[in-house]
């Protein structure tokens, strides 16, 4: 066995391919496993470019432990490979919040389900921004539920610590924002989810005056002045 | 043989290198990680920890083996995922100890301090819960451990009730939000991975 091939299983099934990386189903040491591997991009020079591999690596491996730390509920972290830049976790089994919203969408609403999810969704999110981490990518299709019902944040990727109002309310306003174009017929599921939001953060006056801001102007803010 | 080794091969039985993990050599269990194996058994009412550690010091333990302390240890997963990450290492020649299986406590630990970590994971003189642990024994090897500590072997599955909460807690610094949410030994095991990266 070659040196490299050593430390990963040998079985890796490809499950997804995005723009940063590629995720595997695998298994470490016994127990069933997704693999994330950051690739490199051809058109960065190989400096930099192994830099911010790693840099954004060892930041979501931090971003989701903390997450743990925070109380919220987030794939547990097997190993992290500097070098193959690649980070191991728990496989978590269950539907995306995305897959049952779109079956509502279909089959009908189950409502109370649908209030189940977005109090965990708000509960969750008003936890990470109290401990001062912003997820940044929230999007439904980054919500697990694991057995069902168990909400279970994935894909830090983009998270970054931070106390202010204007990033909190920025990755509301995303969601919001996925939530209008993707789940229209879930309609008020976003008031629900800022309700909750508004019961789990202690902080919520200042991000949601922000986030009425930010639903003015748009995500970016104008630095003009 | 373990509820643990029973329970993945049950779940993981499509992986052939689970299938492998799954022998019993006398009391010691053996679980593959990438084609290394490696052999645990535990200890209760040790009384000779303070040779064990002399001669592990001194580098005379024959043969080598790493000994860790028990009662941080609510799990075998968070052992075998301080394993996998110490053979990685190996596989690279980047250990940070002096050793492969003074690796393996050091990782245990999950901290980036060296010392504290053997100190803390490892034993000491009046340690009488051990879990011993070695990469690719022979069976004869195997014996030569079960002789080399006096105490009674007991079998992997007492490790969570003999675990001791309030010191692992207060070892990995987890909180009452985290606990909250997930095992001791998830969390243990974050650390672990973690490490590194903070």
């Amino acid at each position: 066995m070659g040196t490299e091939a050593d430390s990963r299983d040998s079985s890796l099934i490809l499950l997804k391919q995005g723009a940063e990386a590629r995720v595997f189903e695998s298994s470490l040491v016994g127990r069933r496993s997704v693999v994330k591997e950051r690739f490199s991009k051809k058109y960065r020079h190989p400096i930099l470019d192994s830099k911010l591999t790693l840099k954004r690596l060892n930041a979501e491996a931090r971003c989701m432990t903390k997450a743990r730390r925070l109380g919220v509920h987030t794939p547990t972290l097997y190993a992290v490979d500097p070098v193959l830049h690649t980070l191991t976790f728990e496989y978590v089994d269950g539907p995306s919040v995305k897959d049952v919203l779109l079956e509502f969408g279909s089959v009908g609403v189950d409502k109370e389900r649908l209030d189940n999810i977005a109090s965990q969704i708000g509960d969750a999110i008003g936890k990470l921004h109290d401990g001062g981490l912003v997820h940044g990518d929230l999007t439904t299709s980054n919500m697990l539920l694991k057995n069902d019902n168990q909400l279970v944040l994935i894909d830090f990727g983009l998270s970054f610590t931070s106390t202010l109002p204007e990033d909190k309310a920025v990755d509301l306003y995303v969601l919001e924002r996925a939530l209008i174009s993707m789940h229209s017929s879930s309609g008020g599921v976003m008031d629900q989810i800022l309700a909750a939001y508004r019961k789990s953060s202690k902080q919520w006056s200042s991000t949601l005056n922000k986030l009425a801001q930010v639903r003015q102007r748009g995500r970016k803010r104008t630095m003009v002045g | 043989m373990g509820d643990y080794v029973r329970r993945h091969a049950r779940t993981h039985w499509s992986y052939p290198s689970i299938l492998s993990s799954i022998q019993s050599t006398q009391d010691m269990k053996s679980f593959n990680i990438n084609g290394t194996t490696l052999s645990i058994s535990l200890f209760i009412d040790v009384t000779n920890s303070k040779e064990l550690l002399e001669s592990m010091q001194a580098g005379t333990l024959d043969p080598e083996v790493a000994f860790l302390n028990a009662l941080l240890i609510p799990d075998i997963f968070p052992v075998l995922a301080a394993a996998h990450k110490s053979l990685v290492a190996k596989s690279r020649d980047s250990l940070t100890t002096r050793t492969l299986h003074s690796e393996l406590v050091y990782n245990y630990s999950g901290s980036k301090h060296i010392t504290e970590s053997l100190k803390r994971c490892g034993i000491s003189d009046s340690t009488t819960y051990i879990l011993a642990a070695r990469f690719d024994a022979t069976p004869d090897e195997i014996k030569a451990i079960e002789k080399l500590i006096s105490g009674k072997e007991i079998d992997l599955e007492e490790l969570e009730g003999r675990a001791n909460q309030s010191q692992i807690l207060k070892h990995y610094k987890i909180s009452a939000p985290e606990l909250g949410i997930s095992s001791l030994a998830d969390a243990i095991t974050c650390r672990i991975a973690a490490r590194d990266a903070l």
